[in-house]
């Protein structure tokens, strides 16, 4: 199916090139006013955007360590005022963040292990083309990713399979995923047909073949799709809100972050009374808005601690934009 | 020649006997087709593959029946056994249903197993009817329910098929010879082997199409779907007379075009973005721009909303700055504000996308070929019409294509956005289809109107689709390419 390479070629560049090369113009003329104030211009913007880009980040961070009554009354502006990491300790006492945390991670894990075995193994198959039926098979899985049914029968349906108010109505739908198995295929499609056909010389199946040379050698394609499916899972909140609302404590972080950013609940509602820390210091370090920051923070550190290896594969996928022409 | 010996090779009884076990497959997981359900206190909406798998299954609803004595427990065990053996025996013919793929000798012993699972399969289903007698004879027929399940002649009947086909097919087919092996084509060996991936990709993407029947009823959360309640097309003429039904449609199809609207008419920022961008000379400052502004498509909008709230909410950044700057007395709270709610989204969609979108073009700009730029700079063309004449053209089949993909996707915002940002005081002018879907099939605590917005969303899939379709074509007429 030719137009599924072409968009995937196209959407592939997408997640390589963070590291443009650009050797072009020697500066082989003098600078014209015009080009001085467009420069102000250009780093102005680029500037002013790359800080409101960054700002957030950094402001909700010095809000979680800050003195907490400061922070309630908004006094937190520019720079920490009263250091400490309290907030972070009292978290233990929220409720039932520790569950929320557990199923992220869990379905973080799970959902992208299969995803990316998944999309690995359907990807090396859909490229034999001895395969019975392949055209079809192909067609029948890419063509998913242009149509839906909509969100109300897809629930239903899932309602149907047992799979709301359940764990694994996280994970199993996202396991076959055609974009991705797309990206697997293309890449797969760039290895030297040689390397496999050395292999089948020597008697290897198409497991071997898969475990011994296809897996290895895809990897820096799979460790996109995996990073990408793990943000996804991380990200997702919508599932949790549609499919769990029978069993709060499959509810993931995300989305117990926003009932609490929504709810106009106060500090007692959302902290358990029996817990390890001391109920006054509790209360005299605590207030709702350093709690919802704190968990917002929390919430995005995983991101922060995975976006740099990200940035590696960005770069590493630069293979696939060179299938592109 | 070669085709001649094709259809010599086609085995009639073969392909029956796979038909008759897809079927039997099919019949496995259809509630309705369950041969076990025996008592009107099994559950209506489990199939039986979920008897067979677990026997909480077939006692969850027989605890009060069995407390008081109405039923022993001994029908129930006969009914699961049944089901296990059954089940197996269904397992073992599919799987030598797959071997009958295979080379002579694989096929023959296909068939064997398909012959002998069926003929063990056969006597365990009339296991079942030892407890139907059983269950019938309850001293409390109005509170159990005693029935026959039509599934069982379904199965029976599927059963013997396959029974009997086998048979002809083990006696049919040639015996294999000493040199055979068991063996299977490499076709046939990758087909089996993507099946399940497809059967998943089924299950999950194209069965909920079957979920669009629910248009037609007038389908109450946990009623079911019947004759009585069958409505034909009421609910699509009741979202086009209904004058509150139409003016939700027509608010919510206004909120959606302007936000995708907006997004259309600013798609060309992220080339601005890309080409300001390459730009600056300096290649360390230019990679932490691109870094940073590329960390908002990574977070969710949950962040992007706690984000907001540390910023605009009334004790946030812009209240405390406003406020030491004299300006305003006392703060706000900017999310509680329904103003400028199309111009808010479309700021944090563009805050959060804009440097994730410009990648491709910073990709495309590396790919433009430099000895244009040298021959134009030998020409005497200074920067402002390089970039106007060399590398905005090099990124406008790029910018095509995009545009294209956003047009067809023009009434698919997503609803998470809308959804974290939504409150009391900006709802009307928040609400885009996809967040107007969810909220009246199922935002409401259970009391959805679930045909309604399964009209709402299928129309919008058909609309989609054409969408898609007519922008692949404009393509196709114009590029000579397609998008799709």
């Amino acid at each position: 199916m030719k137009e599924g390479i072409t968009v995937s070629n196209e959407k592939v560049s997408e997640k390589v090139d963070l590291n443009p090369r650009k050797k072009r113009r020697k500066s082989k003329y003098k600078a014209s006013p015009l080009d001085i104030i467009f420069d102000i211009f250009n780093y102005t913007f680029l500037l002013l955007f790359t800080f409101s880009c960054f700002f957030p980040f950094y402001y909700l961070f010095i809000n979680t360590i800050s003195d907490n009554e400061l922070v309630r009354i908004g006094q937190i502006k520019w720079y920490p005022v009263g250091i400490h990491f309290n907030n972070y300790l009292a978290l233990a006492n929220v409720n039932n963040l520790g569950t929320s945390v557990l199923v992220s991670v869990a379905r973080t894990v799970i959902g992208t292990a299969l995803m990316v075995l998944a999309s690995a193994f359907v990807g090396y198959l859909v490229t034999k083309r001895e395969m019975w039926g392949r055209r079809f098979i192909y067609r029948f899985l890419i063509i998913t990713m242009y149509f839906n049914a909509g969100l109300i029968p897809w629930y239903l349906n899932m309602s149907m399979l047992g799979l709301t108010n359940n764990f694994w109505g996280y994970i199993i739908p996202g396991i076959v995923s055609p974009y991705n198995i797309i990206l697997v295929k293309t890449y797969i499609e760039s290895i030297p047909a040689e390397l496999e056909e050395s292999a089948v010389i020597d008697g290897a199946g198409y497991f071997t073949v898969f475990r011994n040379i296809i897996w290895p050698l895809s990897k820096p394609i799979l460790a996109t799709i995996a990073i990408f499916g793990a943000v996804g899972h991380w990200n997702s909140f919508t599932d949790s809100m549609i499919l769990m609302s029978g069993r709060p404590e499959l509810y993931t972080l995300q989305y117990r972050l926003y009932i609490y950013l929504s709810s106009a609940s106060n500090l007692s509602a959302l902290m358990n009374s029996g817990g390890t820390i001391n109920p006054q210091l509790l209360n005299s370090l605590l207030n709702i808005r350093t709690v919802r920051l704190t968990v917002a923070m929390v919430t995005i550190i995983p991101i922060l601690l995975v976006y740099p290896f990200m940035q590696r594969y960005f770069v590493k996928g630069i293979m696939l934009g060179a299938v592109k022409g | 020649m070669v085709e001649k010996e094709h259809i010599k090779g086609i085995n009639i009884f073969l392909i029956m006997l796979r038909t008759a076990v897809i079927l039997l497959l099919i019949a496995t997981v259809i509630p309705a087709l369950n041969p076990a359900r025996m008592s009107g206190l099994i559950n209506k909406s489990y199939a039986f593959i979920t008897m067979a798998v677990s026997y909480s299954s077939i006692t969850s609803g027989f605890t009060r029946a069995l407390n008081r004595g109405w039923v022993e427990e001994s029908p129930l065990k006969i009914i699961y056994i049944s089901s296990v053996i059954v089940f197996l025996g269904i397992a073992a013919i599919s799987a030598g249903c797959c071997m009958t793929l295979g080379k002579k000798r694989l096929k023959k012993l296909g068939v064997k197993i398909i012959a002998i699972a069926s003929g063990i399969d056969i006597p365990a289903l009339f296991l079942l009817i030892p407890a139907y007698l059983s269950i019938s004879g309850t001293s409390n027929p109005d509170r159990v329910q005693p029935m026959f399940a039509n599934g069982f002649w379904v199965f029976l009947a599927l059963l013997i098929i396959c029974f009997v086909l086998s048979i002809i097919n083990v006696l049919k087919l040639p015996r294999p010879g000493p040199e055979d092996k068991y063996e299977m084509e490499s076709k046939y060996k990758l087909f089996l082997m993507i099946l399940p991936f497809v059967i998943l990709c089924f299950v999950f993407s194209y069965l909920p199409l079957w979920g669009w029947r629910y248009a037609f009823y007038n389908y109450k959360p946990g009623s079911e779907l019947s004759r009585e309640n069958f409505v034909g097309f009421k609910w699509f003429t009741f979202l086009f007379e209904n004058p509150a039904t139409r003016a939700d449609i027509v608010r919510v199809l206004r909120n959606t075009l302007v936000m995708s609207g907006l997004g259309l008419a600013t798609s060309w920022l992220p080339i601005v973005f890309a080409i300001f961008l390459t730009e600056v000379k300096q290649g360390n400052l230019r990679k932490i721009i691109q870094t940073i502004t590329t960390i908002p498509n990574f977070i969710s909008w949950v962040l992007v909303y706690s984000f907001a709230f540390a910023l605009f909410s009334t004790e946030g950044f812009i209240n405390s700055i406003l406020i030491d700057l004299g300006i305003i007395e006392s703060g706000t709270n900017y999310l509680m504000s329904g103003k400028h709610i199309w111009l808010k989204m479309w700021a944090w969609g563009t805050w959060k996308g804009l440097g994730w979108s410009a990648i491709i073009y910073i990709a495309g700009i590396t790919s433009i070929d430099q000895q244009l730029y040298e021959a134009a700079t030998i020409d005497g063309a200074g920067r402002f019409r390089k970039m106007w004449h060399i590398t905005v053209p090099g990124l406008m089949p790029t910018y095509f294509v995009l545009l294209l993909l956003s047009i067809a996707g023009i009434l698919s915002n997503g609803m998470d956005q809308y959804y974290v940002f939504k409150n009391s005081a900006n709802k009307d002018t928040i609400e885009v289809l996809d967040l107007y879907v969810y909220i009246l099939g199922l935002g409401s605590g259970g009391s959805g109107n679930i045909p309604m917005a399964t009209v709402v969303g299928m129309i919008k899939s058909l609309v989609s689709i054409t969408l898609l379709f007519t922008a692949n074509k404009i393509s196709k007429l114009i590029r000579g390419e397609s998008i799709i």
